[in-house]
């Protein structure tokens, strides 16, 4: 197939997905509003009883260790966090995109959606300690989002690994995206931007996925959280967390400086601070799914 | 044929001849390998961070998450199955430490893991005899007890021995 075809075809079929779940939309929308009460995200968890069996086992599962079993939505809500109810009803309904095997990167079945839930948790402690305003909770939507792009291009990627890095190790391409476009026509981020489009997601989400790699060209009104994305990006690579081949092959752009100070311990502060937590999701997600 | 695998934070060791030690995607983490040859040991710990003085009570729980804590904790399980804890008894191997392309170093904790970890050998009169460091890619390490190879591996390129 040629470059400009598979490019199409990928277009097309970022156009064709799935659309998510009303309960996940919804909950997209309220948390993407800069104003919002958590009894709205209440409201979406208990008109759907799914998301209310998943969201209740998931508060009494093991990894949270409570003392004693919550069994009111309400309090299950707050106690997980907004953030958590949306990540839950992500996972339920785009679960074809998040576990898709990336062969095309060569990594191991599972590894997207550990990757995007790093990221997403990075992300957020990037962002509280922004030196501007960012909204945390949207960070870390924003960190789940920002590669489902590569579920769409993995299989046309197929057996282009070892050529890829060699290009970028004789600096033929600048890195992996770039390496990307060359291959197929595409990149992640635009494949993931087009899926955007067509789940008609908020603008700050949209740009966090078409700009994760190159923070500096989003609008200025949604440079930092889009930046908080790309240092949480590059945090779960660092912590082992990627997605195969094009794992730390994307370079750090300096202008993070304009919005946080990261200096050596707030760093490591950070990477023991998204690892604790990591665990505590991935095995209370893990605990509870249903088989 | 046993795996044991090695989680971020985590160390061990072993004398079983069938056991395979593995430690995957190091990332920016370092995995020092300690093999002794006499007594036919390999012990791996996965640090994540230079040094424990960021969260003590962490060192505490899992001292393999920090170099400083982790290869004292590390040799004290190699004394356990009868090595000696020095140059004399030890060969000391190194893998990971990766970094994000960035001419500027800033987010460099790799690094620092590094060079953490090799003061805390010194501290013992050990240094590396081989090493497989830096770089912009995650690295997965797996020691055979049968045959003392220590190989890596990373997607998209052949495994390769260190
Ligand atoms: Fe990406
Ligand atoms: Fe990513």
């Amino acid at each position: 197939m040629a470059t400009q075809d598979k490019r199409e075809d990928i277009l097309r079929a970022a156009e064709k997905a799935p659309l998510l779940s009303p309960s996940a939309q919804r909950l997209l929308q309220i948390t993407s509003a800069r104003e919002h009460e958590l009894m709205e995200i209440v409201a979406v968890v208990k008109c759907d009883a799914h998301l209310t069996v998943r969201v209740l086992k998931i508060v009494n599962s093991a990894a949270f260790g409570l003392l004693y079993p919550i069994s009111s939505i309400d309090r299950a809500v707050s106690y997980l966090g907004e953030r958590m109810v949306v990540g839950i009803a992500l996972n339920d309904c785009a679960a074809h995109l998040f576990d898709k095997q990336l062969d095309g990167y060569e990594s191991e079945r599972g590894s997207l959606w550990r990757h995007d839930l790093q990221a997403a948790i990075a992300s957020r402690e990037v962002a509280q300690r922004a030196r501007v305003e960012i909204n945390p909770d949207l960070a870390f939507t924003a960190g789940l989002l920002h590669d489902l792009g590569k579920a769409l291009i993995s299989d046309y990627l197929r057996g282009t690994c070892a050529g890829l890095l060699a290009e970028i190790e004789q600096n033929q391409v600048a890195d992996y995206l770039e390496g990307e476009r060359h291959l197929i026509g595409i990149d992640h981020t635009e494949a993931g931007s087009a899926l955007a489009r067509n789940w008609k997601l908020a603008e700050v989400l949209q740009m966090a996925i078409a700009h994760h790699h190159n923070p500096g060209a989003a609008p200025p009104e949604h440079r930092p959280l889009v930046y908080a994305v790309h240092l949480g990006d590059i945090i779960a690579m660092m912590g082992g967390c990627g997605t195969g081949a094009d794992t730390l092959r994307y370079p750090l752009d300096q202008g993070y400086g304009a919005f946080f100070d990261l200096g050596g311990e707030d760093l490591a502060a950070i990477m023991l601070d998204v690892q604790e937590e990591f665990a505590k999701i991935d095995t209370s997600l893990a605990e509870t799914k249903e088989n | 044929m046993s795996n044991i695998i090695i989680g971020i934070g985590d160390l061990g060791a072993s004398k079983g001849q069938d056991d395979i030690l593995k430690t995957f995607a190091l990332g920016s983490c370092v995995a020092v390998i300690l093999l002794d040859p006499k007594q036919r040991a390999a012990g791996m710990v996965h640090i994540a961070l230079p040094e424990a003085k960021i969260n003590p009570a962490k060192a505490q729980e899992r001292p393999g998450y920090f170099a400083d804590t982790g290869i004292p904790a590390l040799l004290r399980e190699m004394k356990k199955l009868g090595c000696q804890p020095n140059a004399r008894g030890l060969m000391v191997k190194l893998a990971g430490g990766a970094k994000v392309m960035d001419p500027n170093d800033t987010f460099n904790i790799g690094k620092r893991n590094i060079l953490a970890a090799k003061k805390a050998l010194w501290a013992f009169g050990l240094g590396p005899v081989a090493e497989d460091v830096g770089g912009n890619f995650s690295r997965t390490v797996a020691i055979s007890l049968a045959t003392g190879d220590v190989i890596l591996s990373s997607p998209g390129r052949p495994n390769w021995k260190l």
